[in-house]
């Protein structure tokens, strides 16, 4: 999980694990556990599985403390949200490395994450810049498996 | 005509399903309501606040919203209206115990306000509290899967959104087909139980709203009667929509006091049916 970190950040994380997970460290929080096992202890960072799968909320604090940015327009949005590559017509703006090979976290025009990818092009220069790894839509594939009662 | 609709008849109601607009609530931990009614309109989603929650709005849109940027980026929550009352009633203030979190659209409305230790028993819908609080990017909630009743710390504040029968706005007809008495009385008992296990858990002074979906007194005003026989707690008047409560219905006596709740119909509120009450312990 730290490794992941380190290709976006220098900044310290400092994590609390519980069994495979990882969650964001927070004191405050620590003050209300209750006499029994947690399974969601604030901020959920991610998974350690076969390799480290991270979640939105590292991602959105990954955001806050890189530069290592891709800027998307609104057409780049909707695609990359749809699982596709992005496409030099998609990019607004990059903040960063522009190194091929580098993880980037790609943000909408208003700067909010909606996941990452991997330099695969030249900016300015090639078509495909950056590989889709990882999209917010992935949310609308978990509903659908685990569909439960919306009414709440 | 059913069970059911002759009992609604009984308690003065000629029910009616009516259409309820999609309505969402704004996650104010990312954005204002005034931004995101500026965004969704700009996609030409039709925007309308709903008058008597804060923070919510109706919407028409020609695509399914669940697919928009802003969904998945987890800028609101589609959550009928009736539903966002409990949290407004309850005011928490540092940390709030909610009983029966998942899917988690009153567990993420309750961390606007404090820190939340949200309890669920079964694991598919332990998953979906997950996935929104991860999607509504919540930072300030502990989750436990287990059940309630093995909960045996205090609390000042508890939301007991207790499971129940529900009501024919949320399932049509198939509600009528699905539901009888002996399920209904199933239902109040464990209510009852739950309840009494909240009780138990809150601080003197403290406060826990019950609700429920259920349009049924037995649900209801029989489960707080209990409550106010057994315990030393008392009703708290509330400020939002929705009829008093009942104090005498199908042949049963009931505290004065029980006017305090609040029901809301259907036909006349434009929600989802729901029921809400605010009790303190004394």
């Amino acid at each position: 999980m730290l490794d992941f970190v380190a290709k976006f950040t220098d900044k310290k994380i400092k994590i609390v694990k519980i069994g495979t997970k990882f969650f964001l460290e927070n004191k405050q929080l620590a003050k209300h556990k209750l006499d029994a096992k947690e399974k969601i202890f604030g901020l959920y960072l991610g998974e350690q599985k076969d390799t480290f799968v991270p979640s939105f909320g590292l991602l959105n604090w990954l955001a806050e403390h890189s530069e290592e940015k891709v800027f998307v327009k609104d057409i780049g949005e909707i695609d990359f949200l749809y699982g596709k590559n992005l496409r030099a017509r998609h990019v607004a703006r990059v903040e960063g490395s522009t190194k091929i090979g580098f993880l980037k976290l790609i943000q909408n025009e208003h700067d909010e994450n909606l996941g990452y990818g991997k330099i695969v092009g030249e900016f300015g220069k090639t078509n495909q810049v950056v590989k889709h790894r990882m999209d917010r839509g992935h949310f609308l594939a978990r509903e659908k498996v685990n569909k439960v009662d919306k009414k709440a | 005509m059913n069970i059911f609709t002759k009992r609604y008849e009984e308690m003065g109601e000629k029910i009616s399903f009516i259409k309820i607009p999609r309505t969402i609530r704004v996650n104010t931990t990312k954005i204002s309501a005034t931004n995101l009614k500026e965004r969704l309109e700009k996609k030409g989603i039709e925007v309308e606040k709903v008058p008597f929650v804060k923070n919510a709005f109706y919407i028409r849109s020609y695509f399914n919203i669940v697919s928009s940027p802003e969904y998945l980026l987890g800028l609101f929550y589609i959550q009928d209206a009736a539903a966002q009352i409990p949290v407004d009633v309850l005011k928490p203030k540092g940390l709030v115990l909610d009983g029966f979190a998942a899917p988690g659209g009153k567990t993420t409305q309750l961390a606007e306000f404090c820190d939340v230790i949200a309890v669920e028993q079964k694991k598919e819908r332990f998953t979906a509290l997950e996935n929104n609080l991860e999607r509504l990017g919540i930072r300030n909630c502990i989750g436990y899967q287990m059940d309630f009743r093995s909960v045996n710390e205090k609390f000042d504040y508890i939301l007991v959104d207790a499971p129940c029968s529900g009501n024919f706005m949320l399932e049509g007809k198939q509600w009528f087909k699905k539901n009888s008495m002996r399920r209904i009385e199933e239902r109040a008992r464990l209510q009852k139980e739950l309840l009494s296990h909240a009780i138990n858990l809150l601080n003197k002074d403290g406060v826990l709203v019950y609700s429920t979906c259920s349009l049924e007194p037995e649900e209801d005003e029989f489960v707080l009667q209990y409550a106010l026989d057994n315990f030393n707690v008392k009703l708290e008047k509330i400020d939002c929509i929705g009829d008093p409560g009942f104090t005498a219905v199908f042949g049963k006596k009931l505290d004065k006091s029980m006017t305090f709740a609040r029901r809301l119909w259907p036909h006349k509120t434009g929600t989802i049916g729901f029921f809400i009450a605010r009790l303190r312990k004394c």
